[in-house]
């Protein structure tokens, strides 16, 4: 805004402050000087370009008056540099901040639907929807996996996003076992992994996100119902927690919602990267 | 046990949606919807069943609490 001023002042003064311009580089602590010193001088130039010499003046007043220009103009773009660099900092540490008390800054280590040990690594460096549940859920589960299924089904088809993966973790590691997950995935979204483990494994892992789980009593056939959290999370590439999404959030809902993190979060990689 | 696979849960929720709309057009009267019952207990698990009876009395409630005020159940009448 100084700067700015400082141009209005020199357009205001018709630029007949342009000839101190030079001898008095900080415009804003200068300005009064040059005023006060300026009026001799103007009536000095008036004696002088009388007559034939007039347009050479008027020539010499659009030269001034560019130069102030491009010097005002300089003026505003360093500050502009300046304080873009400053907030872009201050979010820089702000999001540093906010990672550090971030949800899943632990790891996990389960068993996928096809056997295999994975671990949290394994997924790091990619965008992750994580819900966890268990296969014998009666209606919530299945009902927020098709969500889960039919939101990355609808984020792979906008090419500008890389792939979302889909996970699926257990609460009930008693009944969930490898062949019932893998009976259960191949249900919803073809990329969906589901993972289990021993009883110990599952409770770390969920531990991590504060998911809640709490089998209810067994009737006579053994059967029960596990009472767990039923929220989706949304895992940023660096395996944080960014955001979750409750039952009553649509799929359009989560679509837009995942699709606004991953741009926010890909803009603010690059300037990063620029600095 | 396995659990159910997708065409048995969709199974299990076409019968419970069958049973439910009869109770609703019946007053709740379990008696008229006698065979929507059985068929809604041969097709999901019991526990399931159990689940499910237990959420459509949540929801009837949830529905009442919505739709009508809340009214507090009558204390002990003082003796005047």
């Amino acid at each position: 805004m100084l700067a700015l001023r400082c141009i209005m002042g020199d357009l205001r003064g018709g630029g007949r402050l342009l000839r101190n311009l030079h001898r008095t580089p900080v415009c804003p602590e200068g300005r009064q000087v040059q005023l006060s010193r300026s009026r001799p001088q103007r009536t000095h130039t008036r004696l002088l370009s009388g007559g034939p010499g007039s347009s050479g003046a008027r020539l010499k007043l659009r030269v001034r008056l560019a130069v102030t220009l491009l010097f005002g103009s300089g003026l505003i773009g360093a500050w502009w540099y300046v304080y873009t660099e400053k907030q872009q900092k201050l979010q820089r540490q702000r999001l540093e901040q906010l990672r550090q008390v971030a949800l899943g800054q632990g790891t996990f280590s389960l068993l996928d639907h096809r056997g295999r040990r994975r671990t949290k690594q394994d997924f790091l460096g990619r965008w992750v929807l994580l819900y966890f549940g268990f296969t014998h859920c009666p209606d919530i589960c299945p009902d927020e996996l098709d969500k889960m299924s039919a939101v990355v089904a609808a984020l792979d088809g906008d090419a500008s996003l890389p792939p979302v993966q889909p996970l699926f973790i257990t609460v009930d590691p008693e009944r969930d076992d490898v062949p019932a997950l893998a009976r259960y995935v191949k249900d919803f979204h073809p990329r969906l992994v589901g993972l289990t483990g021993t009883p110990e494994e599952v409770k770390h892992a969920g531990r991590d996100y504060r998911v809640y789980a709490n089998p209810g009593p067994k009737d006579e056939d053994g059967d029960y119902i596990v009472d767990h959290t039923i929220l989706i999370y949304l895992v940023s590439p660096d395996g944080l927690f960014l955001d979750y999404y409750n039952r009553m959030k649509s799929q359009e809902q989560i679509v837009e919602s995942v699709r606004n993190h991953i741009k926010n979060h890909v803009a603010l990689n690059q300037s990063r990267a620029a600095v | 046990m396995t659990a159910p696979n997708s065409e048995e849960r969709k199974a299990c929720w076409d019968s419970r949606d069958l049973l439910w709309k009869c109770l609703d057009d019946n007053n709740d009267s379990v008696s008229s919807c006698q065979e929507l019952q059985s068929q809604f207990e041969a097709k999901c698990p019991a526990q399931w069943v159990k689940y499910f009876t237990k959420r459509r009395d949540f929801l009837k409630f949830k529905e009442k609490m919505q739709t009508e005020s809340f009214k507090p159940a009558e204390g002990p009448q003082e003796e005047s």
